[in-house]
């Protein structure tokens, strides 16, 4: 049953996410992750649920190749993340945008420079970073912080910020760890409104979250994490 | 060109965050062309006028009788069998004594009741060049000694001697202060770009979450370095430029500087400072990326 559930629906395209059999055990002998098998297809929105400690940051770092498994495979887009080389990891996360839980922005850089982060690794032309993160700045309310450093924002602004950049490139593949955990509830509708945006434009999106008013009553395939297990 | 615009960009960004450092680390790279430079312009010169007290130097080798023509010819023969000469001159005791009066000037008149004869004949030997070294003239005076007819040789011992420990130890200074100036400044710069470099290593990592790759974090690097490099002995250079036109305006007509024209280092060996100061400065930036890119 757990399988069938854990599976894409049989219609949906391949699969671009595919987790199979992974455990993470972190020294001397912490599970974060137990036997962990799931996948998502391309240009599906799922929800990664469960509580605190569950395991859920752990498996999104495992999906950016921000660690390794312990056991299992991971393969994106057809790629294993465990034989890929140096220079494939790089472009394999242009492809892939992550909203952090602790946002990873640069404080002294502005909200404008940070959003233009991924866009300006993949060599972007100027006219179309402007456009772009002009475009997500006034998405998520934030076009008049756009020259304030990082730094000195509120932390539901950072989030934003986070949000926004993970979002620049239009990646094949959207992470979000905790996307709403500073937000009231009506910015909490502008973040929901971009990535059902985004997934409408084909990104693959995988939201881990605890905060069950985004995902009851959606359509959206959930995975629950416990005490890292998949249930 | 969109990569070069972004690697430049970056670049900027780079230096503007972390100006202080990177002129500190500026001023320490002026520092050292200016003193490296400053003695190789002092070796250079001295070599200069080593050259050409060189062309003036000359061997009088004094004889025990007058020569012949043809005797002459075959001490010629066995002067020139050592090894090449400019130039041979046999001096009469007339001669000499002439030279001496001219000399003396004014004074000439306490040779007035003296015999020329009490003036050895001698021959003035000018050496070409391949033996104007100092071992090559000792060996060369040694054997003009031991001719048959030869009674003593003068070629001004003591100041060529002195003058060639000088100018080794120059070289010395040059090779020393060469050598030493350059580690330093690989480690000064390999190092202040490392701790630039520490000081944004949350960047580094959040770029390498974001899919920069290698070259994108090295670009502004090595451009930081190259930038380093060629302002630093630019700079330095330019400094020595003014402190030798101030030498030269202001001790120029003093004392031993009188003896030789003061020059400049020649274009070629500015260019080759200059690119050697480019060349350290990029690969101790390398190094540095290296090193944090390994991490």
């Amino acid at each position: 049953m757990l399988e069938t559930l854990n599976q894409p629906p049989a219609a949906a395209s391949p699969a671009l996410v595919e987790v199979v059999k992974v455990t993470k055990i972190y020294p001397p002998d912490v599970v974060a992750l137990k036997n962990v098998s799931l996948s998502a297809a391309k240009g599906e929105l799922v929800f990664l649920t469960g509580p605190s400690g569950a395991g859920k940051t752990t498996l999104l770092k495992l999906l950016c190749r921000q660690e390794i498994p312990t056991k299992g495979l991971i393969e994106i887009d057809g790629n294993d993340l465990n034989n890929l080389s140096d220079n494939d990891i790089q472009k394999l996360r242009q492809r892939i945008g992550v909203a952090y839980q602790d946002f990873k922005l640069l404080p002294r850089l502005s909200v404008f420079q940070n959003i233009a982060m991924p866009m300006e690794v993949q060599f972007k032309s100027p006219g179309e970073i402007r456009s772009r993160v002009t475009e997500l700045l006034e998405k998520l309310g934030i076009r008049e912080k756009q020259h304030k450093p990082a730094g000195k924002l509120s932390r539901g602004e950072q989030q934003r910020v986070a949000i926004a950049r993970a979002a620049a490139s239009s990646p094949l593949l959207l992470l979000a760890d905790e996307p709403t955990g500073n937000l009231d509830a009506a910015t909490t509708g502008l973040v929901m409104a971009l990535f059902q945006e985004l997934n409408d434009n084909g990104s693959t999106i995988i939201i881990a979250t605890h905060d069950e008013s985004i995902y009851q009553g959606s359509n959206h395939r959930k995975f629950e994490l416990k005490q890292g297990e998949l249930f | 060109m969109r990569f070069a615009l972004f690697i430049f960009t970056q670049t900027l960004r780079n230096i503007r965050h972390s100006w202080g450092v990177q002129l500190m680390t500026l001023l320490t790279v002026i520092l050292s062309v200016l003193i490296f430079s400053f003695f190789y312009l002092i070796y250079s010169n001295m070599l200069q006028a080593g050259e050409k007290f060189g062309e003036e130097l000359r061997l009088t080798v004094y004889l025990q009788a007058s020569l012949s023509p043809a005797q002459q010819q075959e001490f010629t023969e066995k002067v020139a069998a050592f090894g090449k000469v400019d130039r041979i001159s046999f001096i009469t005791p007339e001669q000499a004594f002439q030279r001496l009066a001219r000399q003396l000037g004014n004074d000439s008149d306490v040779l007035a009741d003296l015999n020329p004869a009490f003036l050895p004949f001698s021959a003035e030997i000018y050496p070409h060049k391949d033996i104007r070294n100092l071992t090559r003239i000792k060996e060369f005076a040694e054997y003009l000694k031991n001719l048959p007819g030869a009674q003593k040789v003068q070629y001004g011992q003591a100041w060529v001697e002195r003058f060639g420990h000088f100018v080794k130890l120059l070289r010395f200074i040059v090779i020393i202060s060469g050598t030493l100036l350059i580690l330093t400044t690989m480690f000064m710069v390999s190092n202040t770009l490392r701790l630039t470099l520490f000081a944004r290593q949350d960047e580094l990592k959040v770029l390498r979450y974001l899919g920069a790759t290698n070259s994108y974090i090295k670009g502004p690097v090595l451009i930081e370095g190259f930038a380093l490099g060629l302002f630093g002995a630019g700079l330095g250079l330019a400094a020595l430029f003014f402190l030798f036109q101030w030498i030269r305006n202001h001790f120029s007509s003093a004392g031993f500087l009188q003896l030789f024209e003061l020059r400049f280092l020649p274009m070629t060996n500015s260019a080759i400072i200059l690119l050697g100061s480019i060349m350290l400065c990029t690969l101790g930036s390398l190094l540095s990326i290296r090193r944090l890119l390994k991490k």
